[in-house]
């Protein structure tokens, strides 16, 4: 039986290639950008899986010229396959990416 | 016996309060078992008023020995120059400062703001303020770029907000029993034996560094702070990790990120609304790198230590 964490990493995977149209641009150039990113997540009901998704920016493949992905990603827990970011909090696959992306 | 005295511009006390918490060794200690002779401090001075004015004549005359002169604060010039609104024993404290660093052995400098100007001088720096032989970043100071005590050595900068009391003790116990001429000075004049090796050296979080796994939270007890919480461990020189607060602890070892005090630039940003305790990036990249590492090794870094890191560098490993 999967697990929870398993459920929501499904139906995240099936949100994405699906064609979830989510917001990948403009990806945050300051600190304040990313801030209001973050303001705008906080707003959310910690349970809209969805709305994370289009207002992170999610995308199932390595984005932009440098190929960054989750793994190098400083919130993204290899073992656990999971975004520590305490505004998103959801499992991830190492190869997709987020506009909240740090390292 | 030295003679030190220990005055006080444009200060919290902040490094009076540490002097005072010293413990290896303590402020009792430099009197008792080093022959330090406190002439007067701003806590623990016993002169008052037409008295102590007296003493400070005869130190600047040579009448009296002055082998220590202690600087905390900054140099206050405002208004237009004149000093005025800082005023000690009669006259601008500044006129002290200049008249007192002429005629004294060794002048060491003990916290920010006596080093490079610290948090008063700050922009807009309404009091004009300085170091005694720094401006932040820039050389020169109130002192000016020449100045040298009579032992031959410039300001002796000890800086930190504040601070660490041992650094203040051992530094004043080095000079006072004639192993002044042993000190050896970085750039910024701080001696090299605190300011050498980095606030990271002998940080607890230096695994989840290595790792590439970030704190995310104030107090968590895994990640390391640099990532997001703006911590500027690795490229802050002190040696709060080796050295530890109350011999027990550092701001990176209780989960709080170091805001790297003991370099010329503190505060960081001048205190920009969200720059504070959140590292500052660019495209997602770190606008500060560690010391000596550019943006490509870095990125190439992170995605093999994040590749190799183990499953117990994502949990809390400081359980008590």
């Amino acid at each position: 039986m999967a697990s929870d964490k398993e459920v929501v990493l499904k139906a995240i995977a099936d949100m994405l290639e699906n064609g979830l149209k989510t917001e990948v641009e403009p990806f945050p150039e300051t600190d304040k950008e990313f801030g209001d990113i973050l303001l705008q997540l906080r707003r959310l009901d910690p349970k809209d899986l969805k709305g994370k998704l289009v207002v992170g920016g999610f995308v199932n493949h390595p984005y932009g010229p440098d190929n960054q992905r989750c793994l190098e990603c400083m919130y993204y827990l290899v073992h656990r396959r999971w975004c520590d970011l305490p505004e998103l909090a959801v499992p991830v696959e190492p190869e997709w990416w987020c506009r909240l992306w740090r390292i | 016996m030295a003679n030190l005295l220990w005055l006080q511009g444009g200060a919290c006390s902040g490094n009076t309060m540490s002097f005072l918490n010293a413990e290896e060794p303590s402020a009792c200690d430099l009197v008792t078992d080093f022959g330090i002779n406190v002439l007067w401090h701003p806590s623990l001075g016993m002169e008052l008023g037409e008295n102590l004015r007296k003493m400070l004549h005869a130190l600047v005359s040579g009448a009296m020995p002055l082998d220590i002169f202690v600087f905390e604060g900054s140099v206050v010039n405002a208004p237009n120059g004149t000093g005025e609104w800082n005023r000690f024993a009669g006259r601008p404290m500044k006129d002290w400062v200049s008249d007192l660093a002429k005629v004294a052995g060794y002048t060491v400098a003990i916290g920010d703001c006596a080093t490079w100007g610290g948090i008063p001088a700050t922009a807009p720096n309404p009091s004009e303020s300085e170091g005694l032989q720094f401006l932040k970043r820039k050389h020169g100071g109130f002192l000016g770029p020449t100045y040298k005590s009579k032992a031959g050595l410039p300001v002796i900068n000890v800086p930190g907000c504040p601070a660490h009391p041992d650094w203040i003790t051992q530094i004043v116990v080095a000079v006072a029993t004639g192993r002044g001429g042993d000190l050896t000075l970085d750039e910024f004049q701080r001696p090299k034996t605190f300011f050498t090796s980095f606030t990271q050296t002998g940080c607890t979080r230096n695994m989840h560094f290595a790792y590439k796994v970030s704190a995310t939270e104030y107090g968590q007890r895994k990640g390391c702070l640099f990532y997001d919480l703006g911590c500027r461990g690795p490229m802050t020189h002190s040696p709060c990790n080796r050295i530890l607060w109350n011999r027990q602890s550092s701001k990176t070892r209780a989960g709080m990120p170091c805001m790297g005090c003991t370099e010329p630039e503190f505060p960081f940003f001048d205190l920009m609304p969200g720059t504070v305790f959140k590292t500052q990036t660019m495209m997602g990249v770190p606008k500060d790198m560690p010391l000596g590492v550019d943006k490509a090794g870095y990125i190439k870094l992170t995605a093999a230590a994040k590749a190799a890191s183990p499953a117990w560098a994502e949990e809390d490993i400081f359980v008590v």
